[in-house]
């Protein structure tokens, strides 16, 4: 017997690779298979640490996520929206520095596509 | 004095015949002329004349028993003579009435008036003088009355109601005698009772449920044709000109019209309901309504019978939701036309929407109507304007009515329009465009061909309703199928993939359901490839799947046969399982698969079973039929013929058991309001439910069902849930 796929309308959601989660479609082996692929598992980790919106939203100035709205990665490691990081270092109270450590900001060269 | 004559008799007549002649002293002899009037007056039987005399004659000796003051005397022997004769209109009237009453022949009736008038002529006073005429009138009409039987009336009014149809020239000679026998005065009332009757009775002859002409105008033009020329005759009985006729007549005329409206309005009050399930096809009955109630004000009666209406007919459990606000709907425009201040549609409306708050699904009876789901709900001509977030408040004192003439046309322009109305139910608007989202989600997810132009044309009429911010995580919704689609026709650019995902902005989607399914074999490849891509094309982003959610167009090929589906794909991985191996232990496959429940899989097996490609070996394996099975294992396997047949059978025994499981929530709905009650009970109150045709027996069995599902429990002969 043999199964051959004709079309196969599918349903993912996007996310950002931030470089430190994990594949979400793999995750779930390591994770042992207790794991469920739902909504709940945002951790701290996936909201910006400015807005405290999730990446995959928007920061509060913008209407749609994704492009539109990008983020910013730090050599420190942090992630922001773009938006909300670049308002912040606009400010006099930054001093520049990442908001998260205090650290000078420096924006990280983007490492391509690690899988 | 009726009785000097009977007493003093032959003896006094004679006394006084000898004194008046000893003192006469004209030509004509007292007794002589006492003689000549008495025999003149005398009244007859109707074939009997009075000896031919000179009228002359019997005026002097008139005038002779006057100049001897002996008239009251003349009078006395009248009525003692007048007497005498009544008993011939007494059998008269017997015999007529006697005849009327066994042939409820109205013209009886008329024959006997016509022949009391010619007693009534015949017995007259000859020569006439007022007082004597006076005396007569009396007499003879105290003598008949006492004599018509009590159902004269009745008869009187049957023969009043044929002359309605008659000419008005005869009808002038026959209430000419009505009016000689005294009728017209004594039955005043029923004169105009005959014309209410008339109108009940032309009402209920041409107007119950006729709803699409101007009834009230039909009336009008009846009443002006057939009773207003006939009123002139008992109304207008002694006007000596046109103008005079017309004064004594209208009054009466005016009182017929109120009478008019106050019947089609009681009648058209009866009919409230039904006139609102059919609106707009019975707008002239609202029209006609409303004029009748400028009239007479009924509308507390209007209002007792459309909120009682309502509660029987529409707020009950078995009653859809989406008839519900239907009716809702039609009644707000209804009554807006019958009243345009709007004090009766606030007071008939309210009940409705405090009984649609308390329904769970009526928010999203509301949203599919929204997006075009709701059949007829809105109309699609209505021009949409911005929802007012208030609710809008119909007891409003800064309302301003509209003026009277307005046609109805002019209401549907206001700016509280249909959708307005439906969300104002609600005290915000926020719960709908929740609910919007997810109908829009399910919707969106359910688009294969990538052609959403109709909800991106659903979400632009919405947004001028709700507002663009409120629309805006719609809007995103939206821009990801465009992104999708565009990213997709990059991808297979790059490298044809039979996968054609719809990728989302997971926040601005509705939560979808969670699984813990995972695609085996070839489709994890295709997953994996498709993913790839995906990043390629967009370096800092990838695809978590949502695997359970979507179709698959597959072909399983076997030895003997092709079967071509389209399935979920949970039965796309189960049956690329058993492209590896024949025969599969539920637990196999349920590990497999990502530990998914044995339910969820036993569902997606069942699939592959109807399709005749795998069969139930029992003992929980399961094997792949490589050569299509003659003898079934299972009898749900079907024939080959419909396996290309994509479309869901269902049969009709899942229908009824569908059906039983609407009317679930009714019960359950009672029996959290009502507490325990018995079958018969419960019974009694499903029949109120439309369509609802199940015997005691079968909601029996249904109960039973639950019972052992452990949703409800039995106890003392009640039925309550089980919580
Ligand atoms: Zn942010
Ligand atoms: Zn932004
Ligand atoms: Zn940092």
């Amino acid at each position: 017997m043999k199964v051959t796929v004709k079309r196969w309308h599918a349903i993912a959601q996007w996310q950002w690779d931030t470089g430190t989660r994990s594949d979400p479609n793999t995750e779930q082996e390591g994770a042992g298979n207790q794991t469920q692929n739902d909504d709940d598992e945002d951790g701290d980790g996936d909201v910006c640490g400015i807005c405290r919106v999730a990446y995959e939203g928007c920061c509060p100035t913008c209407k749609v996520p994704g492009d539109d709205c990008p983020l910013i990665w730090g050599e420190c490691s942090h992630v922001f929206h773009m938006h909300c990081l670049l308002k912040w270092i606009g400010t006099a109270a930054s001093k520049q520095q990442c908001p998260m450590d205090r650290r000078t900001w420096v924006t990280a060269e983007r490492k391509v596509a690690a899988s | 004095m009726a009785n000097f004559d009977e007493i003093f008799g032959e003896q006094w007549k004679r006394s006084v015949e000898k004194i008046c002649g000893a003192s006469e002293s004209s030509s004509l002899g007292f007794s002589q002329a006492w003689e000549i009037a008495t025999s003149a007056l005398k009244p007859r039987p109707l074939n009997e004349h009075p000896p031919p005399r000179d009228q002359a004659l019997v005026l002097a000796a008139v005038q002779r028993i006057h100049k001897a003051k002996m008239t009251p005397f003349l009078i006395d022997s009248f009525l003692g003579d007048l007497r005498k004769c009544e008993h011939f209109i007494e059998s008269e009237i017997n015999e007529s009435m006697g005849r009327y009453d066994a042939s409820q022949d109205p013209n009886e009736v008329a024959q006997l008036i016509d022949r009391l008038a010619q007693w009534y002529k015949h017995w007259v006073p000859n020569p006439n003088s007022q007082s004597l005429y006076k005396t007569f009138q009396l007499a003879f009409q105290t003598h008949l009355f006492s004599f018509l039987p009590l159902s004269f009336p009745d008869a009187f009014k049957a023969l009043l109601v044929e002359t309605i149809g008659q000419p008005v020239e005869s009808n002038v000679i026959v209430f000419q005698r009505f009016e000689v026998l005294g009728f017209l005065d004594r039955y005043e009332s029923l004169l105009a009772s005959v014309v209410y009757q008339q109108i009940e009775l032309r009402v209920a002859e041409t107007c119950p449920k006729e709803w699409t002409s101007r009834k009230l105008a039909d009336l009008r033009t009846w009443l002006k044709e057939k009773i207003v020329p006939w009123l002139a005759a008992p109304y207008a009985r002694g006007a000596r000109t046109v103008e005079d006729a017309r004064a004594m007549v209208s009054g009466i005329i005016s009182r017929f019209d109120f009478h008019v409206c106050r019947t089609l309005c009681d009648l058209r009050i009866k009919e409230i309901f039904d006139i609102i399930v059919d609106y707009p096809d019975s707008m002239d009955a609202l029209i006609d309504l409303k004029e009748c109630l400028t009239r007479v004000d009924q509308r507390p009666q209007l209002v007792t019978a459309l909120r009682k209406a309502n509660h029987k007919r529409l707020l009950h459990p078995g009653a859809d939701t989406k008839d519900i606000l239907s009716q809702y709907v039609s009644t707000i425009k209804c009554l807006r036309i019958v009243d345009p201040p709007g004090v009766l549609l606030y007071k008939v409306a309210d009940p409705i929407r405090r009984y649609l708050r308390e329904r769970p699904d009526t928010i999203r009876s509301i949203v599919s109507s929204l997006v075009g789901e709701g059949g007829d709900l809105i109309d699609e001509s209505e021009q949409p304007g911005p929802v007012q977030t208030v609710a809008e408040d119909f007891s409003d004192p800064n309302w301003e009515p509209e003026p009277i003439d307005a046609g109805p046309e002019f209401r549907t322009s206001r700016p509280s329009d249909v959708i307005t109305t439906l969300v104002s139910i609600y005290d915000s608007k926020d719960l709908f465009v929740k609910e919007l989202q997810v109908l829009l989600a399910q919707r969106l997810l359910a688009i294969t061909d990538g052609n959403f132009e109709k909800e991106r044309r659903n979400i632009e009429i919405l947004k001028l309703r709700f507002g663009e911010a409120a629309l805006q995580v719609c809007e995103v919704m939206l821009k990801d199928m465009t992104d999708s689609k565009r990213i997709d026709h990059h991808i297979q650019a790059q490298g044809q993939s039979i996968m054609h995902p719809t990728v989302i902005s997971r926040h601005f989607w509705p939560p979808l359901q969670g699984s813990r399914l995972r695609m085996p074999g070839q489709f994890r490849e295709i997953q994996e490839n498709y993913g790839r891509g995906f990043s390629a094309f967009k370096p800092d982003k990838r695809l978590r799947w949502l695997p359970h959610l979507g179709e698959v167009h597959l072909d399983v090929e076997l030895s003997d046969r092709t079967v071509s589906v389209e399935v979920s794909p949970l039965e796309a991985a189960i049956i690329e399982l058993f492209s590896s191996k024949p025969v599969w232990s539920m637990d196999e496959i349920s590990v497999k698969l990502g530990q998914l429940d044995h339910v969820t899989v036993q569902k997606g097996l069942l699939t592959w079973i109807e399709h005749g490609v795998v069969s139930d070996q029992g003992d929980n394996t399961f094997r792949l039929l490589e050569q299509a099975s003659t003898s079934d294992v299972r009898p749900a396997a079907r024939p080959m013929d419909i396996i290309e047949d994509t479309s869901p059978v269902v049969t009709t025994e899942q229908q009824q058991a569908d059906q039983m499981r609407i009317y679930w929530q009714f019960i359950q709905g009672m029996l959290t309001n009502i507490g325990p009650m018995p079958i018969e009970r419960i019974q009694g109150m499903l029949r109120l439910a439309p369509g609802y045709d199940r015997t005691v027996e079968q909601l029996g069995g249904f109960l039973e069902a639950a019972r052992r599902e452990g949703l409800v429990l039995f106890m003392g002969g009640m039925w309550q849930l089980n919580r």
